[in-house]
């Protein structure tokens, strides 16, 4: 029964993905180009921080390694479509010796490191003669694929959305099989699920790795799109936006990310056309968007923990709640009412001892 | 004193005490006894006001003082500091009136909290509470991981404490004889209610505590 | 020789800024638990304050106090979007400050503009061993020394101090004593406000600040907090220099790109290290 609601539901995604890529005109499409990558990126973000506890402040990090890997491989004289193939490669390589070391680190000293590795990347991408410098890799020629070489925006708005489609495909297989169970204990309690024999270190670096792909991945079809890349394109508040993103949607969930990366994205893009319109001062745009960021990741951290998606879930549960007390004959108490005594110990829980 | 109706706190869906009711007059030493799990420390963490009730009503009259279970010093602070922040609510924050009665802390005064052995912790978490000057003390697990002889100090200082100063007592244990050997009357806490309560003495006899609480030796961690 | 020694004392007085940023961090941590990604940001906010007072006609010192002022104000404010609500684990509240800190790029460009700012500190130079120090380096480590001696002495000797270290050392039982630790870590994030406004005013005049200048002092100062422990802020004050001065040096002798990579590379060793040690040592305990 599941398994059929999920398959009508990814089907509808890409039923309508592919007729908005279809119907849109060329200047929309470019905004549909973006949002796509970026809710690419942001389902592998979300799956981290979502199930393995992660927060990646680097992501943007491992979209400019797949971009730079496709665009590097391409201009140097390599086939297009081996550079997009190997996009997600190189980034999920690069995840993977960086993890090691780093997935060591919990909590605050992690997010840190990932944001170290964002900026150590984008001084060595600054430095190196092979990536252009900060000037930039110019010239990337258009991907071709069997033949078919890719030059209007259309065509990229397909080839986008097909990446996203893969990769929400992807999570949701995997997310539905053995391991990801795995995953969903390790993301309700690390120890809990150590005591029952996960692998907890292994699968951490999986995730990170696998996320570093979904990136890659997008940063590669970008490469092709743009023909251009620079360091600039690539700053930290690019991470700051996938973490935003994934937040508001609903963690650990493709459709929170989904919904998440729509909605932000829009929002940002629809305030930044606000932003330029006549009588604004020029910084409008980077106000708009900067205040709009703040406010949503805010928000949701604080008050809608669980995302958009979960927000709705809980409005649901509740409602199906209080229907079934006000039509049973025993007096019971609502969910809401629960809460103020589990909130106030979280913060002064003794440190030893059991609370008896 | 102390006024306990119908007391209930819950941890989101877990019911951790469920419609306690107890009281404790000016003056008196009632124990509270219950297993590792049945609501004690949740219950002193309601009359601290840390823990919120979910129903019922706590009415306190005067100073409260919480010694907590398992000591939790402020272990980088020295003992002088965590006596002196004892005060914090009020009483004198110069601790030489306490090492004038617990002569033992003031010859540890300038050691680091963390560095001491249990017992000890344990004498300066008592007496970081008495720095408040309350009106009533409750303390948590106070035999705990304590030799038997530390723990009839400690129980012979409060009685002194008590019989002086009528500084009313609160003792939560696991371990019951130490606690109805000191106190005159007693409550027995079982998963969230009250299921016994009484003189310490009849209690003392009773087989259902005989078995259940009384088996254990003083001081053992269970 | 000169070379060197005006490396060094750049880097002194570089460290000096990291390590003012480094205590910030570090008293809200212990207090809270929560890692500030704001830190940068009250040091930005009290440059761009500290230019427009002075732009407005104050006088020097009142005006580099006005902005401290402003500084700590934004950072209680930053702290009660961090902690205030009931329930918030660290992990989110550190969110919140990042959300906070991006907030602050918006109201940044909104009041200051978004291109680099500075203003003239001391101006002058003296001659020290050869080497002609700019007066705003012999200002920024005496300024510096002095605030971490009276940080010492608030911590160790004062009630409010010594109640606040409490907090940190254990909330629980702080709580316990009728300690407010809500408020204890709002004076926290007030005091690192201050702190972190200090560093703004003393290194805005050698470095021009701009709104996005928030990154490069957050990633120095936590580093010079992780090489100080997380622990008492005056030991930030040694992790600080020992910062400032390797990346003057590499700046120096070396390519002057790659000293914030230093700086952040140094920092994930250390941090890797202590995390291996303590697995190291859970895993012998099993």
């Amino acid at each position: 029964m599941r398994k059929d609601a999920g398959t009508v539901y990814i089907v509808a995604i890409a039923v309508s993905s592919f007729a908005l890529a279809a119907l849109l005109d060329d200047s929309s499409l470019s905004v549909y180009v973006l949002l796509t990558l970026t809710a690419t990126v942001t389902i592998g973000v979300s799956l981290l921080m979502g199930h393995a506890g992660q927060v990646s402040l680097g992501h943007g990090a491992f979209y400019a390694c797949g971009a730079y890997a496709a665009g590097i491989l391409a201009t140097q004289g390599f086939p297009t479509w081996l550079g997009l193939l190997l996009a997600p490669v190189a980034a999920a390589a690069v995840a993977t010796s960086v993890g090691v070391p780093l997935l060591i680190l919990r909590g605050h000293h992690l997010a840190f490191a990932t944001l170290a590795f964002h900026l150590i990347s984008l001084s060595l991408i600054s430095e190196l003669a092979i990536t252009g410098g900060d000037v930039g890799l110019q010239g990337i020629p258009r991907l071709s694929i069997a033949g078919v070489t890719l030059t209007s925006v259309r065509s990229y708005a397909y080839l986008s959305c097909a990446a996203l489609l893969l990769i929400v495909v992807i999570t949701r297989n995997i997310l539905a099989s053995r391991p990801g169970r795995a995953l969903r204990a390790l993301s309700s309690s690390e120890v809990a699920a150590a005591s029952s024999g996960v692998p907890v270190g292994h699968y951490k670096l999986a995730v990170f790795a696998l996320s570093a792909g979904f990136a890659g991945l997008a940063g590669g079809v970008y490469a092709f799109y743009l023909g251009y890349l620079a360091p600039g394109s690539f700053p930290v508040m690019l991470s700051i936006e996938y973490i935003v993103m994934a937040a508001v949607g609903g963690l650990g969930k493709v459709s929170g990310a989904l919904i998440g990366s729509s909605v932000v994205f829009l929002l940002v893009h629809g305030l930044s056309r606000v932003g330029t319109l006549n009588g604004m001062p020029s910084t409008a745009p980077i106000i708009l968007s900067y205040a709009v960021y703040a406010v949503l990741l805010v928000g949701a951290v604080l008050f809608l923990p669980e995302g958009l998606v979960g927000g709705v879930a809980a409005l649901g549960a509740r409602r199906r709640a209080r229907a079934l007390a006000a039509t049973s004959e025993q007096k019971e108490r609502a969910p809401s009412e629960l809460q103020p005594a589990a909130v106030a110990s979280e913060r002064v829980a003794p440190k030893h001892g059991s609370l008896s | 004193m102390i006024r306990v109706d119908d007391l209930s706190v819950r941890y989101g869906a877990a019911t951790a005490l469920d419609g306690v009711s107890l009281s404790v007059a000016p003056g008196e030493k009632v124990a509270l006894i219950g297993a590792n799990g049945a609501g004690k420390s949740t219950l002193l963490n309601a009359l601290s006001g840390v823990v919120l009730k979910a129903s019922g009503s706590i009415r306190i009259d005067g100073r409260f003082a919480h010694v907590p279970e398992g000591r939790q010093l402020f272990g980088d602070l020295t003992v002088e500091d965590n006596l002196s922040l004892g005060a914090y609510r009020g009483g004198t924050r110069n601790p030489a009136w306490l090492y004038e009665f617990m002569p033992e802390l003031g010859r540890l005064r300038r050691q680091r909290a963390g560095s001491l052995s249990g017992g000890q912790q344990q004498m300066v978490a008592i007496g970081r509470g008495l720095m408040a000057e309350p009106d009533v003390i409750a303390i948590d697990e106070m035999s705990l991981g304590l030799a038997p002889i530390i723990v009839q100090q400690l129980a012979r200082k409060l009685s002194e404490l008590n019989a002086q100063r009528g500084l009313t007592l609160l003792l939560v244990e696991q371990s019951a004889r130490v606690a109805l050997a000191l106190c005159d009357r007693a409550y027995v806490l079982e998963t969230g209610r009250i299921v016994a309560e009484g003189e310490a003495a009849e209690l003392s006899d009773s087989p259902f505590v005989e078995a259940a609480y009384l088996g254990r030796p003083v001081g053992a961690a269970s | 020789m000169s070379a060197f020694l005006s490396y060094l004392i750049h880097g002194i007085s570089l460290g000096c800024g990291f390590a003012l940023i480094a205590s910030g961090i570090i008293i809200i941590y212990r207090i809270t638990r929560v890692v500030n990604l704001a830190q940068g940001m009250f040091a930005v906010v009290a440059g761009f304050s500290a230019a427009s007072a002075l732009d407005a006609g104050l006088p020097h010192l009142l005006a580099e106090l006005l902005a401290i002022a402003v500084a700590a104000i934004v950072g209680a404010s930053t702290g009660f979007v961090a902690i205030a609500k009931r329930g918030t684990s660290p992990q989110a509240s550190l969110i919140a400050t990042l959300g906070v800190g991006v907030f602050g790029y918006a109201v940044e460009v909104l009041t200051w503009g978004d291109q680099p700012r500075s203003f003239a500190g001391l101006s002058g130079a003296h001659e020290l061993w050869g080497v002609d120090v700019p007066s705003q380096y012999l200002l920024i480590v005496p300024v510096t020394l002095l605030i971490f001696a009276g940080l010492e002495l608030f911590f160790e000797r004062t009630y409010t101090g010594k109640a606040m270290s409490a907090c940190a050392s254990n909330p629980y039982a702080a709580g316990l004593q009728g300690i407010g630790v809500l408020r204890m870590g709002l004076y926290g994030f007030g005091l690192a406000g201050a702190l972190g406004g200090v560093a703004g005013v003393l290194l805005t005049p050698l470095q021009p600040v701009s709104y996005d200048s928030d990154v490069s002092l957050f990633v120095n100062g936590f580093a010079a907090a992780i090489l100080a422990g997380l622990k008492r802020p005056v030991l930030a004050l040694a992790g600080g220099l020992v910062l400032g001065v390797a990346e003057s040096m590499v700046a120096g002798y070396a390519r002057a790109s790659y000293q914030s990579s230093l700086a952040l590379l140094l920092t994930l060793a250390i941090l890797i290290a202590q995390a291996t040690r303590r697995e190291a040592l859970q895993a012998v305990e099993e």
